[in-house]
């Protein structure tokens, strides 16, 4: 078992607020990912035991939505958004610069394994760009030494 | 009923259905009137993703897909304007973006409909310079069937045949866009009694079996049409035949029977029919103890002299029969003549039981143990026990289903004065037979076969044996002539044979060679 | 993110107060008086009629009357209706919805709950995208202390009306904010868009009667409620009543949420408020209603942003998101950007679709680094038109209309690549 007892708590308690237990497969994910970094093949069989489903159907939702793993990541995600409003203000010369900084290309994770660094779609945050997400956290209006401090502060 | 027009054409439909699910009942679809798809298939959920069956629909302002518009009275369908004809191009250019040019080494080449379709509505000349995607070319999915993704049109229709027909739901479609690609869990590979049907439903050469791989090309092959005798469904198939040899059975659809489905099982038991066991030569045994082989004729005269011994030493009642539930009905028909000819009521029949299921397979595998049973050929335990008593000392076996569905009758069976076995295959009872003589198929034979539920159907010469060997039935009849006995005079015909299946059962009464039709003919219920 | 926006009206202007994000702090402003007197005065088809009446469209993109929506859920029977809030907002350059979530749950809270009253939907999904982390926070505690007022739950505001709001975060997938994709993944499913008919308000969530709506456009309804329909077309356009968040963005001084009626002239949005282009720049295109819709040239921005003018300029309102783009940047370069947008986020059911976004991102791409001819911009019009209205949801429009817009005001970049093999913008965002 991988799945922690808490977290099968944690999992029945959101269950019970949809009318078909499956509703609550991605917060599910969001509570395993968070536990365990990532969503391996016997943590997706785990979670589909828990929902009746067949693994590959845990599998297959893993694997379609971006903030969802199925393999080991950094301690911390690091995305810039270089969607068209953040590349009109530099996001792509800023994400250069954190590459450049971080020894990592975008989509690789630090040598250190403190950061996997990777760009992403609009965040909602335009009138702020360059920006970028630092696991649950927005960092706006950046320039290349503000992001490199983030990312510097990072454990 | 509504009624509906296809370009001008009036059709009455049912309610309730969509366009290609009512075109589909009335057996028009692809027969009369063409409205290509990939995603929809008559015995799956309805998908929606290829969007190659849009239709112009008047009223409708869009191209609607036909796979999921429901019928309504008076709706005027048009399959073939202009905007029809644009939007098919459009998807058959689209799918070739990606699709890499394999046909020279793919197995689906003849039968493959982005073939067809791209040949029929697309566009004549390739635009795209694109670099094409680069995905796994050979996956081993499971132990049938063999993926390549770089084929596939992602219709998913074999995710669906998996979750919904066997229910084993092994596929899956992962990521997402351009990107996606079917791939199985890791560990659970596509392992179903069924999956081999992925093969037939996948309309590109993405999913192929291994069974078949690389063994012919289609376009010499003849389709002809059969059924399955592995179990007592009788699934119907066609018989892929070249160079008087079966490559492969397909399913055949019956809506009564096997929809479009049929077990892997089954559907590799056509290697029955080439298999290097089959039994060949007419053998006798002789004083040295062997069984040595001898021309048809003599055999068959060793055999009725054994007979006829027995007839004179013990009397006719001394003499038994096993019948066999694959032989057909013609066969145990003749069979059953023989027996009354000769004045001997005692004949049984063993059938070899295995595992069944929720779906196709049945528990009896043998694919005319019900015609054996409604031709009046019961249990053979009581034939078994007149053996051991010594009662019987004259057998005619048809086939060795008793070996397994009656432990230690080998032994019993030694016990025999003369024991005469037909079979098409060895099998341990050759260590007991006086005369063993070979015979044929269902798939080298005209005759019928009667599945669980009592359903008659044809099966029709496919191949002819490269050796000699002829049907239980003809055996039996030529047995009849060298015997003396009345009725066997002439030459042996199966389809007069059928016509008097009615005289011994009523439950055949009407069916024979020719009435059963393709898609067969169930047996008339008592009273009936 | 800003506490408020630039400009603000009944929908914004209590924004910039920290408390309004509060109970408390909502309540002392009027709030819940609007669902209040709904639940006790109005039955649910008078409420309807008054939303109806007031013309209220939707904010989420498709800009489809409210009441008329609500009025499509069935009346009595004995299935369970839903409500969905698409808080999803994944649209490039939309980020009106974020600050009503971080800033205003409250009010949209109260929108939700006379919505529920209106169509007799005993619960309601939340559906707010993975990544707004803050706003999920936000809006949860704002859940948690409606709770703890009875102002959600079984017999709220002291009447027989029950109701329940459950918060569900996405995790990471545009085509999640379309209505029936994001269905499919409040069930736990990925978030491919269903095939219609049927509709939401007969088969929608868990099967069952559903309407979904936008934040903003919830969060409009108790104003609607409390002051009237004639008050609410006192801002707009007849066609388009009320006000929307505008969101300016990309190569201007002052990006940032702009609260405006309906109808504010584009290049009064663009020049008075948001300041004009930067320094030494002048303004080459705008994208007027988020990514998805076509580009207007400088020359064109003379529009009232509403639905009924944008259309004749072929382009839409959209979610509002404006994007100004300068004499800078290189339209090929945005165009991979949007191709690849597009590509990424397919969710990849239908052919022209999947295999559509594909290759014109391709062709983009090889355009843009200089080995494109001529025939493949007819090429890049023609698959943009095989893939519009003829797929499961409109995305593949979506995808479709950007390339469209782009040839239509643009060809002469695209042509420059195509002659010389390189970019003739050096100063433009490299890829």
């Amino acid at each position: 078992m991988v799945i922690s007892a808490e977290t099968r708590a944690r999992i029945d308690a959101e269950a019970a607020k949809y009318p078909r237990r499956r509703g609550a497969l991605l917060s599910a994910l969001h509570l395993v990912q968070k536990d365990l970094g990532h969503i391996a093949p016997d943590t997706a069989a785990e979670i589909a035991a828990l929902f009746d489903l067949h693994p590959v159907e845990v599998m297959e939702v893993v694997s379609f939505y971006n903030m969802f793993f199925d393999r080991p990541q950094g301690r911390h995600q690091v995305r810039v958004c270089t969607n068209l409003p953040c590349s009109l203000r530099g996001a792509r010369e800023l994400l250069r610069e954190l590459e450049h900084h971080l020894g990592v290309e975008a989509g690789g994770t630090s040598a250190d394994g403190r950061i996997t660094l990777g760009h992403e779609e609009c965040l909602g945050a335009c009138a702020w760009a360059p920006m970028m997400r630092v696991d649950d956290v927005y960092h706006e209006d950046l320039d290349a030494a503000k992001a490199k401090q983030i990312l510097d502060a990072l454990r | 009923m509504p009624r509906i027009t296809v370009d001008g054409a009036e059709f009455e439909v049912a309610e309730g259905r969509t366009i290609l699910q009512a075109l589909d009942d009335l057996g028009v679809l692809m027969n009369g009137v063409e409205i290509p798809h990939y995603c929809w298939h008559p015995k799956l959920t309805i998908d929606g993703s290829c969007r190659l069956c849009q239709v112009e629909i008047e009223g409708m302002p869009k191209l609607q897909i036909a796979c999921n518009t429901q019928v309504q009275d008076g709706m005027k369908i048009h399959t073939q304007s202009d905007r029809v004809k644009t939007a098919r191009e459009g998807v058959m250019e689209l799918l070739l973006v990606n699709h890499p040019l394999d046909c020279p080494i793919c197995d689906q080449a003849g039968e493959c409909k982005l073939q067809d379709y791209a040949f029929e509505y697309g566009i004549a000349h390739a635009r795209t310079q694109e670099p094409r995607r680069a995905l796994k070319k050979r996956v081993d999915l499971g132990p049938t069937i063999v993926f390549d993704q770089e084929r596939c049109i992602l219709c998913r229709r074999c995710v669906r045949f998996c979750r919904e027909i066997p229910k084993t739901g092994e596929l899956g479609v992962f990521a997402r866009g351009d990107h996606s690609v079917i791939e199985t869990f890791p560990g659970t590979p596509l392992a179903n009694d069924y999956s081999m049907n992925v093969a037939d439903i996948c309309p590109v050469g993405a999913l192929t079996t291994r069974d078949f791989r690389f063994k012919i090309r289609v376009w010499f092959l003849e389709d002809v049409p059969g059924v399955c005798t592995g179990c007592s469904n009788g699934c119907n198939v066609y018989l892929g035949v070249a160079n008087n040899r079966v490559y492969r059975y397909l399913p055949r659809r019956n809506d009564a029977v096997n929809e479009t489905w049929i077990c892997d099982a089954g559907r590799l038991s056509y290697q029955e029919i080439g298999a290097s066991d089959r039994l060949t030569r007419a053998r006798v045994r002789g004083e040295g103890g062997a069984l040595e082989e001898q021309p048809l004729e003599a055999a068959l005269a060793a055999a009725a002299a054994r007979l006829s011994r027995v007839v004179r030493a013990k009397g006719a009642e001394a003499v038994g029969a096993l019948a066999s539930p694959h032989a057909t009905n013609e066969d145990l028909l003749v069979l059953r003549r023989f027996l009354a000819a000769l004045g001997t009521p005692h004949a049984g029949c063993a059938v070899v039981r295995g595992r069944g299921d929720s779906l196709l397979v049945k528990e009896e595998k043998a694919a005319n143990a019900a015609g054996a049973r409604a031709l009046g050929f019961g249990d053979a335990a009581p034939l078994l026990e007149r053996v051991r008593s010594g009662a019987i000392a004259g057998l005619v076996a048809l086939g060795s289903d008793v070996l397994a569905a009656h432990p230690g009758s080998l032994e019993l069976l030694r016990g025999l004065d003369t024991l005469i076995w037909l079979d098409t295959r060895h099998s341990e009872l050759e260590t007991a037979a006086h005369v063993s003589l070979p015979v044929r198929h269902a798939a080298e034979k005209d005759g019928t076969l009667t599945n669980h539920a009592g359903r008659v159907q044809r099966v029709a010469p496919a191949v002819e044996p490269p050796f000699e060997a002829l049907t239980e039935g003809e055996v039996l009849w030529r047995l009849g002539a060298a015997l003396g006995l009345d009725g066997f005079a002439g030459a042996f015909d199966a389809r007069a044979v059928s016509k008097g299946l009615a005289e011994v059962s009523p439950a055949f009464a009407g069916i024979d060679l020719d009435s059963v039709g393709p898609e067969g003919t169930p047996l008339r219920k008592a009273g009936a | 993110m800003q506490s408020a926006p630039w400009v603000t009206s009944y929908l914004t202007e209590h924004c910039a107060a920290d408390d309004f994000a509060t109970l408390a702090g909502y309540r002392r402003r009027g709030g819940y008086e609007a669902a209040r007197r709904a639940v006790a005065e109005m039955t649910p088809e008078q409420v309807t009629e008054l939303v109806k009446d007031a013309g209220l469209q939707g904010r989420g993109g498709a800009g489809f009357s409210t009441g008329l929506k609500w009025s499509f859920m069935p009346k009595g029977g004995d299935k369970p209706k839903y409500l969905v809030c698409n808080a999803d907002e994944s649209e490039p350059g939309s980020f009106k919805d974020r600050l009503l979530l971080e800033r205003a749950p409250h009010q949209m809270l109260e929108g939700i709950l006379i919505g529920a009253w209106a169509t007799g939907a005993e619960k309601t999904f939340i559906y707010v995208r993975g990544e707004y982390a803050q706003a999920g926070r936000c809006v949860q505690h704002a859940i948690d202390e409606a709770y703890a007022a009875g102002l959600l739950g079984a017999n709220l505001l002291g009447s027989k009306f029950s109701h329940d709001v459950v918060l569900m975060l996405g995790a990471g997938a545009y085509i999640a904010g379309e209505e029936t994709g994001l269905l499919e993944s409040l069930e736990g499913k990925k978030a491919q868009p269903r095939k219609k008919p049927p509709f939401p308000a007969q088969h929608g969530a868990f099967g069952m009667p559903t309407t979904v709506n936008n934040v903003e456009t919830f969060s409009h309804v108790p104003h609607i409620l409390r002051h009237g329909a004639a008050w609410f077309r006192g801002f707009g356009t007849e066609k388009s009543p009320g006000t929307t968040l505008f969101g300016v963005s990309g190569q201007v001084r002052r990006p940032g949420l702009y609260e405006l009626p309906l109808g504010t002239r584009l290049d009064e949005i663009v020049f008075q408020h948001a300041g004009g282009p930067l320094e030494g720049r002048r303004v080459k295109g705008v994208i007027p209603g988020g990514m998805s819709m076509p580009i207007l040239p400088a020359s064109q921005l003379d529009v009232p942003m509403a639905n009924e003018s944008l259309r004749e300029r072929k382009t839409m309102l959209g979610t509002g998101g404006v994007m100004v783009l300068d004499d800078t940047t290189c339209m090929v370069r945005t165009a991979c950007v949007i191709a690849y947008f597009f590509r990424d986020e397919s969710c990849g059911q239908c052919t022209q679709c999947r295999e559509g976004t594909g290759w014109i991102h391709k062709i983009v791409q090889r355009i843009e680094r200089g080995a494109g001819s001529p025939a493949d911009l007819d090429i890049l019009l023609d698959v943009a038109g095989k893939m519009e209205g003829q797929t499961i949801c409109a995305f593949a429009d979506a995808a479709a209309w950007p390339i469209q817009g782009l040839l239509r005001h643009f060809r002469a970049d695209f042509e420059e690549h195509v002659k010389h093999g390189k970019c003739p913008f050096p100063q433009s965002f490299e890829l």
